[in-house]
C-alpha cells in the first residue's frame, strides 16, 4: 500500500510517543518508520514482518525483526510487553481483525492503528457511480488479486471498537496532521477522510 | 595464521570440572584462528561447530583436504569478513581432531581413554571453550555463531555466560531434543556400537575400527540432514550405472550408492568413539530443564543482540523448535530478529551455499557492529 510513506506521516505518529518508549512495529516493512522513531525519540524499537526481503533490509539497518504474521505470531508475546504497537496499513490485510487489535492492546499499553476508509466519498461514488469494486491510486488492486480481505470504514471500525475491549483514546485529521482527542463518530470523518488513524488501549 | 593450535588449559590441581562430577585436568582444545584481534579485543567471533564439524572451519581439512566446512560463508570480504573480525573456532571436547576426547591418551594409563573418557554435556564444551577465551584475554565475544549442535553452544553461552556474549546467532537448533532426535542418535550409537569391530569402545588398542557401524551411523544421521523433496530431486528413483535394476541387494539406485558413499567417506575422519559421546551430549542438553524448568530463567542475564534462523525444509531441528527459543527471547523483551529462509535442503541448508542466509547474516553482523 502507498497511503502511508511521507515524513509527514511519519511525524504524526513520532508526535503520539513519548522518547525512549519500546515500540513494536506489526508488518513493519523495510522498517523505515522504526528507523525514524529510533532517530527522533530514540525508541526501543522492534518489528513483526512476513517479506523476507524486507527482513533482510530492517538487519542491514541494525532493526530486530521477527519473520511473522500478524493472524498468527502475536499470541507469542506476553502481555504489555510493549508501550506502544504500530499497524499501519495492515489491518485490512489481516484474515481476523478483531483478534488482531485485541492482541494489539493487550501485548502493548497503547496501539496505533491505521486503514484506509471504505466511507471516503470517492469509493462510494466510484461503487455508486460504476458498480464495480473501487480501484484507485491508494486502493490499486484488481478484486480477484488483492490482498486486503477486510475493508472497513471509519464508523466500522469504531463500532468494533465499542463491541470489544477496545477504548478510543485519539483520532488523527490525518489531512491537517492533527492529533485530537476522541469523542464521537464524525459524519465528516467517515465520508471525508481517505483513511482513518486511531490511538487505542484496552478498556 | 590460521594454522591449528592446540592448548592445554587447567590442570591437574585446577581441573575442568564436568556435570557428570568427574574432572579432566589440564584440558586440551585444538583450535584455528582467522584474522587479527584488534587492540580493544573487541572484534573476536566464536565459530561453534556442529555434531561432526570441527576446527577447520575457514581452511583445508587436513584428512579430507577439503575447503573449510564454512569456506564460503568465512573469509576475506565474504559475509563473515576476516578483514574485519577475528575468527576462533575450537573444536569441541569429546570431539577427534585434537581436543580432549575419547581417542586421545588418558595420563593415568597411557592408553586411549576410550570409554574410560567421562561423559560431557553441551554445558561441559562451553566450559572449556570459555577457558580458551579467557586465556586470548578476551572479556566479550562480539559474537558467539553456530548451527545445529553449534547452536545448542551458542544457547549455552547465552545463559551460562551472558556477560561475555555482545551478539549471538543460533541457527536451525533447539533447546532439547525431541524423542524424535533422541531416537534417531540412539539408532546411530547402536549401529555403531553393534559392529563387532567395536571391541566395547577399545577398537584403536586392538588395531581394529568399527567401519561398518560407524558409516551406518552416518548414513542414518544424513538422511536426517536432508529433505524428502531434495532427495527426491538429485536422485528420485534413478538408477546407479545400470539400466534395469539387478534382483540384488548391491546399491542399484543412485541414493543408496550416494548414502553408502556419505558412510564411508566419513569415517577416515571421524571417531567412532567420539560420536558416540557427542550425540549423548546432544541428547542430555535441555536448557528448561537445567534452569528450574523456565527458559526465561535460562537467558535472565543476557541483553545480547541476537539473530535466529531456521530452514523452511528442516525436519530434525524445524522452524517450530527455533520458535521456542524466539518466544523466550521476546518474553524477556531482548533484542532479537528472527528469520526462516525458504530452502528444500533441509538441515543442511546451514552448511550450504544459501545467498539469501548469507546476507542476512552479513546485515545482521554489520549493523550490530557499529552498535559496539
Amino acid at each position: 500500500m502507498s497511503l502511508f510513506n511521507t515524513d509527514k506521516d511519519f511525524n504524526v505518529i513520532s508526535n503520539m510517543i513519548p522518547a525512549r518508549s519500546s515500540v513494536i512495529d506489526v508488518g513493519c516493512g523495510d522498517g523505515s518508520l522504526l528507523k525514524y522513531l529510533d532517530k527522533n525519540k530514540n525508541i526501543n524499537g522492534r518489528g513483526l514482518e512476513i517479506d523476507q526481503d524486507k527482513i533482510r533490509e530492517c538487519l542491514a539497518k541494525g532493526i530486530s525483526v521477527i519473520q511473522g504474521d500478524a493472524d498468527i505470531d502475536l499470541a507469542d508475546y506476553p502481555d504489555k510487553s510493549f508501550d506502544y504497537s504500530i499497524l499501519t496499513y495492515t489491518l485490512q490485510a489481516t484474515k481476523r481483525p478483531k483478534k488482531v487489535l485485541e492482541e494489539l492492546v493487550r501485548i502493548s499499553n497503547k496501539a496505533i492503528v491505521s486503514f484506509p476508509n471504505f466511507g471516503y466519498w470517492k469509493i462510494r461514488m466510484h461503487l455508486l457511480i460504476n458498480g464495480t469494486m473501487p480501484i484507485s491510486n491508494e486502493l490499486s488492486y484488481s478484486w480477484y488479486e488483492t490482498p486486503n480481505l477486510h475493508f472497513c470504514t471509519i464508523f466500522d471500525f469504531i463500532d468494533l471498537c465499542e463491541k470489544t475491549n477496545i477504548k478510543i483514546e485519539n483520532k488523527v485529521n490525518l489531512k491537517r496532521h492533527l492529533i485530537q482527542d476522541y469523542k464521537q463518530k464524525s459524519w465528516v470523518d467517515n465520508c471525508f477522510s481517505e483513511s482513518g488513524m486511531f490511538l487505542i488501549s484496552k478498556k | 595464521m590460521n594454522e591449528n593450535k592446540i592448548i592445554e588449559l587447567g590442570s591437574n590441581k585446577d581441573p575442568l570440572v564436568l556435570d557428570c562430577g568427574k574432572s579432566i585436568g589440564p584440558i586440551k582444545t585444538a583450535y584455528t584462528t582467522y584474522g587479527e584481534l584488534n587492540s580493544s579485543k573487541s572484534n573476536a567471533i566464536l565459530i561453534c561447530h556442529a555434531l561432526t564439524g570441527d576446527q577447520y572451519v575457514a581452511s583445508e581439512h587436513p584428512i579430507t583436504k577439503k575447503d573449510g566446512w564454512w569456506s564460503l560463508l568465512i573469509g576475506p570480504g565474504k559475509s563473515i569478513d576476516t578483514d574485519k573480525y577475528f575468527i576462533i573456532c575450537p573444536n569441541v571436547i569429546g570431539g577427534c581432531m585434537g581436543s580432549s576426547g575419547p581417542n586421545e591418551i588418558n595420563p593415568e594409563s597411557g592408553k586411549e581413554y576410550g570409554l574410560d573418557f567421562p561423559v560431557i554435556t553441551i554445558a561441559d564444551m562451553v566450559k572449556a571453550q570459555k577457558l580458551l577465551i579467557d586465556s586470548l584475554g578476551i572479556e566479550k565475544l562480539f559474537s558467539v555463531i553456530g548451527g545445529s549442535m553449534g547452536g545448542m553452544l551458542v544457547l549455552e553461552w547465552l545463559s551460562k555466560f551472558p556477560s561475555y556474549v555482545f551478539s549471538a546467532i543460533p541457527i536451525a537448533t533447539t533447546t532439547s531434543h525431541s524423542a524424535q532426535n533422541i531416537a534417531l542418535n540412539e539408532l546411530a550409537r547402536q549401529a555403531i556400537m553393534a559392529d563387532p569391530e567395536w571391541k566395547s569402545g577399545s577398537y584403536n588398542d586392538q588395531n581394529t575400527k568399527p567401519i561398518k557401524g560407524l558409516s551406518v551411523a552416518r548414513m542414518a544421521a544424513h538422511i536426517s540432514y536432508l529433505s524428502e523433496q531434495s532427495l527426491h530431486e538429485k536422485f528420485g528413483r534413478n538408477l546407479q550405472d545400470k539400466n534395469n535394476i539387478e534382483f540384488s541387494f548391491d546399491a542399484d539406485f543412485q541414493v543408496e550408492s550416494y548414502l553408502r558413499h556419505q558412510g564411508f567417506k566419513f569415517v577416515d575422519r571421524f571417531d567412532a568413539n567420539s560420536y558416540l559421546y557427542i550425540t549423548r551430549a546432544m541428547d542430555y542438553f535441555d536448557l528448561k530443564s537445567s534452569n528450574n524448568g523456565s527458559l526465561l530463567e535460562a537467558f535472565k542475564n543476557t541483553n545480547a543482540h541476537i539473530l535466529c534462523a531456521s530452514f523452511t525444509s528442516d525436519w530434525l531441528y524445524p522452524t517450530s523448535e527455533n520458535k521456542v527459543i524466539i518466544k523466550a527471547f521476546n518474553a524477556l523483551g531482548l533484542n532479537v530478529s528472527f528469520v526462516e529462509i525458504d530452502t528444500d535442503n533441509g538441515h543442511d541448508s546451514f552448511l550450504l551455499n544459501e545467498p539469501e542466509f548469507f546476507e542476512t547474516i552479513e546485515g545482521f553482523l554489520d549493523a550490530t557492529y557499529k552498535k559496539l
